[in-house]
């Protein structure tokens, strides 16, 4: 099995785009469709490149696929994912909307404790950052 | 106005065209700056020192002194002579100098190979990698592509589209394995 990928194939490139198109696209329905199709996918670098394009977007609801979902973002299985949106949300300019989804998240006593347990790591990373 | 003053006058006419020429130094005669620059010699200068030979017979003083004021025209001419020809000489080398100039100047130029048609096809090429150039900067496909994407409606045309492209990267990686 292949655990690397190549980065300038046109393939890759074109996933890359249409990724890209997305993180500007106006319409609120881009951010269901990079959960649906991206975050869901088999490969790492598509995970990841999904994970920052939610970030970008820095809207609550695309903020909460990577905060408060298991297994997707900052819960990723993929240690690599998982930094990469991290760090991704520790260089946002306005931090004010993670904020937000990071104590909406520690607070739902619903949400798994482990994620949780997460959103708490990432807070303290953003508050000292 | 004395004849001797008349002869004088005369031949200065013909032998000094212009009075700068006087000094315009164009030999390295270094009788070029001696007494004889002066038009008039002294009358008794070919006079010989022996009574007994005498060329002059029954010339007169007078007639004497013209002559002598002749001969020393002639060797004025004679200075002007050597002078004109140095002028010659000079203007010859100087010419010489130009002329190996310019056929150097000639060679240089051929030996650079100057061809219309080469000259042609290198402008072209300039002209050809300062477009593309350009037309990288200013015509940046990918983000082009990017921008008309983002457009689009993104559960009837994006999805699509990015369903494929990430099931066609899936295949590429089980080829490559």
């Amino acid at each position: 099995m292949i655990t690397t990928i190549n980065k300038t194939t046109k393939t890759y490139n074109r996933v890359s785009d249409i990724i890209d198109s997305l993180t500007i696209n106006p319409n609120p329905d881009a951010v269901t469709v990079l959960e649906e199709i991206g975050t869901n996918s088999s490969i790492d670098e598509v995970r990841e490149m999904t994970a920052k394009a939610l970030v970008k977007r820095n809207e609550p609801n695309s903020l909460s696929v990577v905060i408060s979902h298991r297994g997707k973002g900052v819960n990723d299985m993929s240690t690599v994912v998982a930094m990469s949106t991290i760090n991704c949300l520790l260089s946002l300019e306005d931090k004010e909307e993670a904020m937000k989804v990071l104590e909406n998240t520690i607070s739902n006593e619903g949400i798994e404790e482990d994620v949780r347990e997460n959103a708490r790591s990432v807070k303290a990373l953003m508050a000292l950052s | 106005m004395s004849t001797i003053e008349r002869v004088s006058q005369w031949s200065h006419r013909i032998f000094n065209t212009t009075t700068n020429e006087q000094n315009v130094r164009r030999s390295s005669n270094p009788f070029a700056q001696s007494n004889f620059q002066k038009n008039i010699l002294m009358e008794d200068v070919f006079e010989s020192s022996k009574k007994d030979v005498s060329f002059t017979g029954g010339i007169s003083q007078g007639t004497k002194r013209i002559y002598s004021t002749f001969v020393g025209s002639i060797n004025d001419f004679g200075k002007k002579f050597y002078d004109g020809i140095e002028s010659i000489k000079e203007f010859g080398l100087r010419m010489k100098d130009g002329i190996v100039g310019a056929l150097n100047k000639i060679r240089e130029i051929g030996n650079t190979e100057i061809h219309l048609g080469e000259g042609l096809k290198n402008g072209y090429n300039a002209v050809k990698s300062v477009l593309a150039t350009d037309m990288g900067k200013f015509f940046n496909t990918r983000e082009k592509q990017v921008a008309a994407m983002a457009k689009l409606d993104p559960h009837t045309q994006v999805k699509p589209l990015l369903s494929n492209a990430i099931k066609a990267l899936e295949e590429e990686l089980t080829v490559a394995a």
